[in-house]
């Protein structure tokens, strides 16, 4: 199972995405219970708000898009999990708004992070 | 926090003095007089307070020297500088009249003319996310010593007295209310933002971004989203959040020449300048005149800025690419004003104002509406066959946008 997080938007406009693989981490099942726990059918669209981020959330078959206004409760649980764990790949947005990959500023987890070009 | 005595980058002390001569000081004469001059001086201080009697602040913000800050402070206290230097001439009792805080200096202030003055509220979010946090500086107060706060009051001021001088307009609303200003929001946050009511500003990480005070055009561009907010409302999505995005850059690149006297020419066009770490290949988040060069670094990759419409990235992300696609009518605008000559705030600046308040936009109008709408406020204001209409015209037609 894999949880993607995909920041885009902020002053910069820079895209942020960070990848989990559950499996590999000590403790998968409270990331299963977390994910499940999770409303992903209750996000309302938000009004954008100049500047501010938006969130991506994934994990198949789940997918959603919230404003940072939006993340929080569990959502921001689940966010500052995927942070503390992954180091995020950067990349411009493709058409289909996934990550383009490149060089991460750190040990990338490999799962969903092909080498940079 | 004590800070060392902050060396004024000495271009802006030059760029001030030709200002003051009417700007016939060819630019690499002004670079050459200014390798010489190696601190902000005593007679630099003079010529300063002397722009600063008839001018509109110009508190020459380069390489992180904040006003509130500055040496060669001996002659007035910083709230009558800062009250003169905005044409409050005092008054803060009047324009801050119910706040729990109260204004320590403003008994030494003398009121004189209720001319309309910035009304600035700047809170610490104490690295906290809830908003507004503790205030910590209101109008007519001195100098905190924290450099967000004074930092962000001062960039404040720069950004009113660029829309009340220039045009008239007083404060975001133009009716003089509050600029709310929170910094220190979040731990690490790498962003600033405009969330409705305030303009909020992190502290970045320090190893890509340092703090988004640090950038006068990065403040005006936060403020300006309030202004488009409460005039032509652009949707924050797609082209017309493209057009949103490229006012409020259009407005952060204004304020900073403005403040520095700087015309089209000596405009740097960049957005962020400054906020990039050292550890970053980049000199800012953004340049108009030249979008997708702003930076090329190991870690962030490439500036992906589109100049011309045929790049347009179609993209779900960032409310449909409203940063990036930016960078089409940011050309635009710049290279008009590049064309023009001169201040870019009197003439093309004042083109984009007419269009930004002038009633006609939409919420969702695009590019090609925006450019038609351009194009008529620049023959309202300077006549059919001037040269302002012609130099819009140019700028559009060099990204590939063609008025409906
Ligand atoms: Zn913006």
């Amino acid at each position: 199972m894999e949880v993607e997080v995909s920041r885009s938007g902020g002053l910069a406009g820079l895209r942020l995405t960070w990848t989990v693989e559950v499996e590999d981490q000590p403790d998968p099942e409270e990331w299963v219970l977390l994910v499940e726990r999770l409303p992903w059918s209750e996000t309302p669209p938000a009004p954008p708000e100049p500047d501010r981020y938006t969130y991506r959330i994934r994990c198949e078959p789940h997918e959603a898009t919230l404003a940072e206004r939006q993340v929080t409760g569990p959502w921001r649980d689940l966010v500052d999990r995927v942070r503390d764990v992954a180091e995020p790949s950067r990349g411009r947005p493709n058409a289909d708004g996934r990550a383009a990959p490149s060089r991460a500023p750190g040990p990338v987890t490999e799962t969903d992070a092909p080498p940079a070009e | 926090m004590p800070q060392p005595p902050a060396p004024r980058d000495p271009r802006a002390v030059v760029f001030a003095r030709a200002r003051a001569r009417a700007g016939i000081v060819p630019p690499y004469l002004l670079l050459r007089i200014a390798a010489a001059e190696e601190y902000y001086d005593v007679a630099a201080e003079a010529a300063r307070r002397s722009l600063l009697r008839d001018e509109p602040m110009r508190e020459l913000r380069l390489g992180g020297a904040h006003p509130g800050l500055l040496p060669h402070e001996h002659t007035r206290s910083t709230t009558e500088r800062e009250g003169a230097a905005t044409g409050a001439g005092a008054a803060t009792e009047a324009a801050a009249p119910t706040d729990a805080e109260r204004v320590p200096e403003a008994g030494t202030a003398e009121p004189v003319l209720a001319e309309p003055a910035p009304d600035r509220r700047v809170s610490d979010a104490e690295g906290a996310e809830s908003l507004p946090g503790r205030l910590a500086r209101v109008e007519g107060q001195p100098a905190t010593g924290d450099a967000a706060v004074d930092q962000a009051y001062d960039g404040l001021g720069e950004v009113w007295a660029l829309f009340e001088r220039v045009y008239g307009r007083d404060a975001i609303d133009g009716e003089g209310s509050p600029l709310e200003a929170t910094v220190h929001f979040g731990d690490r946050y790498d962003n600033a933002f405009w969330d409705g009511e305030r303009m909020v500003f992190g502290d970045g990480d320090g190893e890509v971004f340092r703090g988004f005070t640090q950038s006068l055009s990065v403040i005006g561009h936060e403020l300006a989203h309030g202004v488009t907010e409460m005039t032509a409302r652009l949707r924050y999505r797609d082209q017309s959040g493209a057009l949103n995005e490229h006012v409020s850059d259009v407005f952060g690149a204004l304020t900073e020449q403005y403040a520095m006297g700087q015309d089209a020419d000596a405009a740097t066009w960049l957005i962020g300048e400054g906020i990039f770490t050292e550890l970053v290949q980049g000199r800012a988040l953004r340049s108009m005149l030249e979008p997708g060069t702003a930076y090329d670094d190991d870690v962030l990759g490439r500036d992906p800025q589109p100049a011309h419409l045929r790049d347009y990235i179609v993209t779900d992300a960032d409310n449909g690419g409203v940063h990036l696609n930016s960078g089409i009518p940011n050309r635009a605008f710049a290279l008009a004003a590049v064309e023009v000559g001169g201040f870019a705030w009197e003439h093309v600046g004042r083109v984009w104002y007419d269009t930004l308040t002038g009633g006609t936009l939409r919420p969702n109008d695009g590019f090609a509406v925006f450019a038609t709408a351009t194009l008529a406020a620049a023959r309202d204001r300077y006549g059919e066959g001037s040269r302002e209409v012609r130099a819009v015209a140019n700028g559009w037609d060099a990204v590939g946008v063609e008025p409906e």
